[in-house]
């Protein structure tokens, strides 16, 4: 089925080619027009009603506006909240901290807010992708995957550094000093797309040439950084790729959890987890200013203390270059694949 | 046993109350007990149905995925949830048997075999429960979408149903125990109670001192009940028996005198004959009143023939003297009895053996008229069964500890109403005489024994009476 643009004020990546987004590469463009196609099939469900305009034949756009309108999901635009995607980057099962969190960016953005959560990476960054939710919440890891698509809107800083690092920890009682010591038992990773919950560690093996399925006898996900700890603490798992950020934040607000687990490495500092949008949205005024809200997020009392309770600093902006050292790393893993 | 048997009526019937009480208390406890398990067997067993079905259809998905991590979170959270902590662990097994995850990891770790684990494991249709365990464990195939995926281990915490089952097993024993205790003491009481007219009729029997008496009516039972009437019957009995005592008196007596018209014939020839001869004495001494020699002769003739008439007025006066229960039998009675039965004996030309061989002092333990009575009686029975020239005796002999007294004669033996009277216990047919019976009253007063024997062309009856004292030796 061929896509054709169409001029709109929600344009689609290909549609702004013309405006100087000439990052975006040719497999990325077909794999947005795939997933906006399965989406007027009715295939994706949520947030139908954020179909993007697209051009495409005539047919096509007859039958999605029958589809559509037939399912009563064609919403007016007026009251159309700003959609924030959350990936298990910090402690997303807190529902107290994503409420004062959407508080506070509804206080500063001064329209509603919409907190989208999802169980893996994978289902957050396409959503963002597809134009579902206007920026997103990722980790590096995603953001590198999808360079070509994503663009930096900030960069939460912690400890007054926009870095963070991976930790490898194992049981309090276990033993281990090292990765090598953890050979032929169970690890626990966050998400095959997180760079501190997986990258990190498999990259670590791959430097060894040793892939992470073959070093350890069972590798599980456990799509949560909290989750992992708790799969090491219960002792379901010998040992866990965590987000130190994560973990450091859980030892001051959950320390019995985190005394059940202990640090056995920490790798080098790496980027940040930052907050996306799609590169041909950065410019979009809903985009900039969130993009501003979330920049001067330490102004307002209300930011400060979701920023408290994030126990982060603040947020700044950031280049690519950030993330090099997160880059490295997926070299090297692709490396042995 | 014998002391059971040896205990009173209004004893033995309120602790039979109280027996039965208790056994009847136990057995509805257990009833009650075993229900008690039934149910909270069926009430395990449900709630383990229940959870198995809850976690088959929350685990299917993700253990057929092998998913790891949504399984262990998702047992933590239904461990979580559960109500009261009934589940204290929870292991699932892919369909290999290697553990996927437990809610305790390291008890059960990833790919440990589930069947280190599932000892003594039971299914949750038969799941039992133990008297004391606090905890069961069971072990269900864990089934999605109409196929087994793997297996579920689940340790149930039933101390609260156990504790339970002991506090109400502990209650019901405490609150049976008082309950059969109370009701059993009620019901000693209300029974003794109602057992007491028994008891006071028993007191009533027990000290008749010879003689039983009736029980006053103020201490009759009130109304018509079946110890009134009893006591009433009682009544009556001792009317009756007081009624055939006089009767037996007043036939003793009259045999008494039977016995004497019988000997009176024999007496008044006994006494006539030296009648004739001291008459004839005196007219000699009368007539040759100047021949010395003559009169001697004759006066002595006189003094033996009025001896021999004072010891036959002896012994009829002995024996008619009313007041003799009190002399001790003696040597003497039985030549009385001699002396008595001597004239019957001449009269029908009988031989007669007589042998006394037992000694004073053995005799003196018994009272003289009873004895006196039993052995003219059977004589006079004797002299009469043995017919004209027929052979009679009596043989008196002290043997093993008993004064042995043998009466025989040559008589055709006795009739059979004859022996009904004299052995018998029962009632005796009307007709015949009462001597017979009067024997046999006699010697059982005196506890003694009757036997009969036929042999020789002899008849014999032995009585043997036992020595209230030291017997004599001798032999029967």
């Amino acid at each position: 089925m061929v896509f054709r643009s169409r001029t709109s004020d929600r344009t689609h990546p290909t549609a702004h080619s013309s405006q100087g987004n000439d990052r975006l590469a040719d497999a990325p463009k077909a794999r947005l027009a795939r997933i906006e196609h399965e989406k007027l099939l009715g295939y994706h469900r949520l947030h139908a009603w954020t179909v993007p305009d697209m051009t495409m034949t005539r047919r096509a756009l007859l039958g999605a506006g029958a589809l559509a309108a037939s399912c009563g999901i064609w919403p007016a635009r007026a009251a159309r909240p700003f959609r924030l995607g959350l990936t298990p980057v910090f402690l997303d099962n807190d529902a107290a901290v994503i409420e004062r969190l959407r508080v506070a960016l509804a206080g500063a953005l001064g329209t509603a807010v919409e907190m989208e959560q999802r169980r893996t990476y994978k289902e957050v960054t396409e959503m963002l992708l597809e134009g579902a939710l206007d920026a997103a919440w990722l980790c590096g890891y995603p953001y590198l995957q999808h360079r070509d698509a994503l663009s930096l809107v900030a960069v939460p800083v912690w400890n007054g550094k926009p870095l963070y690092r991976s930790y490898l920890i194992v049981g309090a009682g276990d033993d281990a000093g090292s990765l090598a010591d953890l050979k032929g038992d169970v690890h626990a990773f966050s998400d095959p797309d997180s760079n501190s919950g997986y990258l990190v560690t498999a990259s670590d093996l791959a430097m060894k040439g040793l892939r992470a399925e073959e070093f350890f006898g069972r590798t599980i996900f456990t799509y949560g950084h909290r989750n992992v700890v708790r799969a090491v603490s219960s002792g379901l798992v010998r040992s866990g790729s965590v987000d130190g950020y994560v973990w450091e934040a859980l030892a001051r607000m959950e320390p019995a959890l985190t005394a059940g687990t202990r640090v056995i490495s920490r790798s080098e500092w790496l980027g940040f987890p930052p907050v996306c949008a799609r590169s041909d949205r950065i410019g979009d005024k809903d985009v900039a200013r969130f993009q501003k809200a979330v920049l001067n997020f330490g102004a307002s009392a209300a930011g400060r203390a979701a920023l408290d309770l994030l126990q982060l600093d603040g947020m700044t902006r950031a280049t690519p270059a950030l993330f090099d050292g997160i880059a490295r790393r997926m070299q090297i893993l692709n490396s042995l694949r | 046993m014998g002391l059971w048997r040896n205990l009173s009526l209004s004893l033995r019937v309120p602790l039979l109350v109280v027996v039965l009480m208790v056994s009847v208390g136990i057995i509805a406890s257990q009833q009650v007990l075993a229900q008690l398990d039934r149910h909270q067997a069926a009430r395990i067993r449900e709630l383990a149905r229940l959870h198995v079905e809850a976690l088959s259809v929350a685990l299917g998905p993700h253990v057929l995925r092998n998913d790891i991590w949504e399984v262990y979170d998702t047992l933590k959270r239904a461990a979580g949830a559960s109500d009261g902590r009934r589940t204290v662990f929870s292991a699932v097994a892919n369909e290999n048997g290697k553990v996927l995850t437990a809610t305790e990891p390291r008890r059960a770790p990833v790919d440990s075999p589930i069947s280190a684990l599932s000892a003594g494991a039971q299914l949750p249709g038969e799941l039992s429960i133990s008297s004391t365990a606090p905890r069961v464990r069971l072990l269900a195939p864990l089934v999605y979408q109409g196929r087994e995926v793997g297996q579920i281990l689940t340790e149930l915490d039933i101390s609260d149903l156990v504790a339970e089952r002991n506090a109400t097993r502990r209650f019901l024993l405490l609150g049976n125990a008082l309950a059969t205790g109370f009701l059993a003491l009620v019901g000693y009481l209300a029974t003794r109670r109602m057992l007491m007219p028994i008891t006071r009729l028993v007191t009533w029997m027990r000290n008749t001192e010879g003689a039983p008496r009736p029980i006053p009516d103020e201490q009759v039972p009130a109304g018509d009940s079946e110890l009134a009437q009893l006591v009433q019957t009682y009544n009556d009995m001792v009317c009756a028996i007081e009624a055939k005592t006089d009767a037996e008196r007043r036939l003793a007596e009259r045999e008494r005198f039977v016995s004497l018209g019988r000997l009176s014939s024999s007496l008044a020839h006994e006494i006539n004959n030296p009648l004739g001869g001291l008459l004839n004495a005196a007219d000699t001494i009368q007539q040759y009143a100047d021949r010395p020699e003559v009169v001697r002769q004759s006066s002595e003739l006189i003094t033996r023939g009025l001896k021999h008439l004072r010891d036959v007025a002896k012994a009829t006066l002995d024996q008619n003297r009313l007041d003799r229960s009190g002399a001790p039998l003696s040597p003497d009675d039985f030549d009385d009895l001699h002396l008595l039965i001597g004239p019957e004996v001449s009269r029908r030309m009988q031989a007669l053996d007589w042998q006394i061989t037992a000694g004073a002092a053995t005799l003196a333990a018994f009272a003289s008229a009873p004895v006196r009575q039993i052995v003219l009686n059977l004589l006079l029975n004797a002299t009469e069964a043995a017919g004209r020239n027929g052979r009679l005796g009596l043989n008196v002999a002290v043997g093993d500890g008993h004064l042995c007294l043998c009466i025989s004669d040559s008589g055709p033996g006795l009739s059979e109403a004859a022996c009904e009277r004299l052995l018998g216990t029962g009632h005796t047919q009307p007709g015949g005489g009462v001597g017979l019976r009067l024997v046999h009253d006699l010697v059982t007063r005196l506890k003694g024994r009757i036997r009969l024997d036929r042999r020789d062309a002899m008849t014999w009856i032995r009585i043997d009476l036992p020595i209230p004292e030291q017997p004599e030796a001798g032999a029967c």
